[in-house]
């Protein structure tokens, strides 16, 4: 994440009053993950990221979009709703936000064993982030049901 | 991640500064015990002056009526942002809706929003938006917002961050001087209906309307937490 010193004051003050609200979650006991090389690996992105012919995200959004592996570059577009953050990267080189192309180099090189066939979009600048819950666990479940092992969480 | 918001891995087109980034964050599924938290240790590298500026003269002296000066410095913007795009083979631009090449009708339906101050009846034009009036001025604004990336991307020298070209576009440019208006007609929409008071804070960055933080100042009172 971005750090809150280079962040206008108004929006450092503005996250740091969300993280102070922030719900304790309860932490599941540690189960001690599969060696990278044997895991296939998902991204779940907050950017906001979707395919051109996709319903646009909207204020509050709380569902997310599929991006397939091996998706089109020029087919996608950025709905995200805020103003606050810099779309020239991913606009040059949607791997800054999206690293696709790089799970791709690490499976190549045996590094991970794989890249998911499904990764998952969802727009952030949510109230609270329990607003994400149901759709956290229902990605959860696909993800599980395709055989993937890690999910790179990327946030914008 | 320690990089600005909207480049979590650091560094466009530099697999390599990229990899290190995906690497450090997988890498600590092999050696964490419990749910751990790590600053990935190497700074994005910065480079070019301290204070960007923009080599192009986009002053005009035909027509200096808002609509006229936006127009004008749309079309001097507009054969460098093709070149990016021609360069690249694609653009993020659509997300209102907008063919790649309806530059030109996303422009004219920013200044009839300006012009009329009507934020919630679609502009007029053949497009079929994306999104309802008014969230769709904050989608035009971004598409227009991105052809000055791609403008800017394509001409010699640095590229400014998001901070510089902000600074640019509200220190005199035609474009910053249409976001204000139009942020002038949400605010004063905002009483009948909140949603364009709320727009206002996604067209407009941080620290940049007239002296109001982007939620400030709605008549209806909107709190964004």
């Amino acid at each position: 994440m971005v750090r809150l010193g280079d962040l206008h004051p108004t929006e450092a003050e503005h996250i740091l009053a969300r993280t102070a609200a922030m719900p304790t979650i309860e932490i599941d006991e540690w189960r001690t993950p599969r060696p990278l090389a044997e895991s296939t690996v998902a991204i779940v992105s907050t950017a906001g990221f979707h395919r051109r012919d996709d319903p646009p995200f909207t204020p509050g959004a709380v569902d997310f979009r599929l991006v397939p592996h091996g998706v089109d570059w020029g087919d996608m577009v950025l709905s995200h709703i805020s103003a606050n953050f810099d779309r020239s990267g991913l606009a040059e080189d949607p791997n800054i936000a999206f690293p696709l192309d790089r799970l791709d180099d690490l499976a190549a090189t045996g590094e991970i064993a794989g890249v998911s066939r499904w990764h998952y979009s969802f727009m952030g600048a949510l109230p609270a982030p329990q607003m994400l819950e149901q759709a956290g666990s229902e990605v959860g479940r696909l993800l599980a049901a395709d055989d993937v092992d890690v999910a790179l969480l990327v946030p914008i | 991640m320690p990089f600005p918001l909207g480049r979590p891995l650091g560094v466009a087109d530099d697999p390599a500064f990229q990899l290190d980034v995906v690497r450090g964050a997988l890498g600590m599924l092999a050696t964490a015990t419990e749910p751990t938290i790590e600053d990935h240790p190497v700074e994005a590298p910065t480079e070019g002056p301290e204070v960007w500026a923009c080599p192009l003269n986009l002053a005009v002296d035909t027509d200096d009526s808002l609509a006229g000066r936006v127009r004008a410095e749309v079309a001097r913007l507009r054969p460098w942002a093709l070149e990016t795009r021609r360069a690249r083979g694609r653009t993020l631009f659509g997300a209102s809706g907008a063919g790649p090449d309806d530059v030109d009708a996303v422009v004219e339906a920013l200044l009839a929003v300006a012009e009329s101050g009507d934020v919630e009846s679609p502009p007029p034009g053949d497009v079929e938006w994306a999104h309802p009036m008014p969230l769709l001025v904050r989608h035009l604004v971004d598409d227009l917002r991105g052809v000055i990336h791609e403008a800017l991307a394509s001409q010699p020298g640095p590229s400014p961050d998001h901070d510089e070209l902000s600074e640019w576009i509200f220190g005199g440019t035609a474009f910053g001087e249409l976001l204000l208006t139009l942020g002038d007609h949400l605010t004063a929409a905002s009483d009948a209906a909140p949603m364009a008071g709320l727009v206002r804070g996604f067209v407009i960055p941080e620290g940049h309307y007239r002296g109001l933080s982007n939620f400030e100042g709605i008549p209806g009172g909107y709190r964004r937490d």
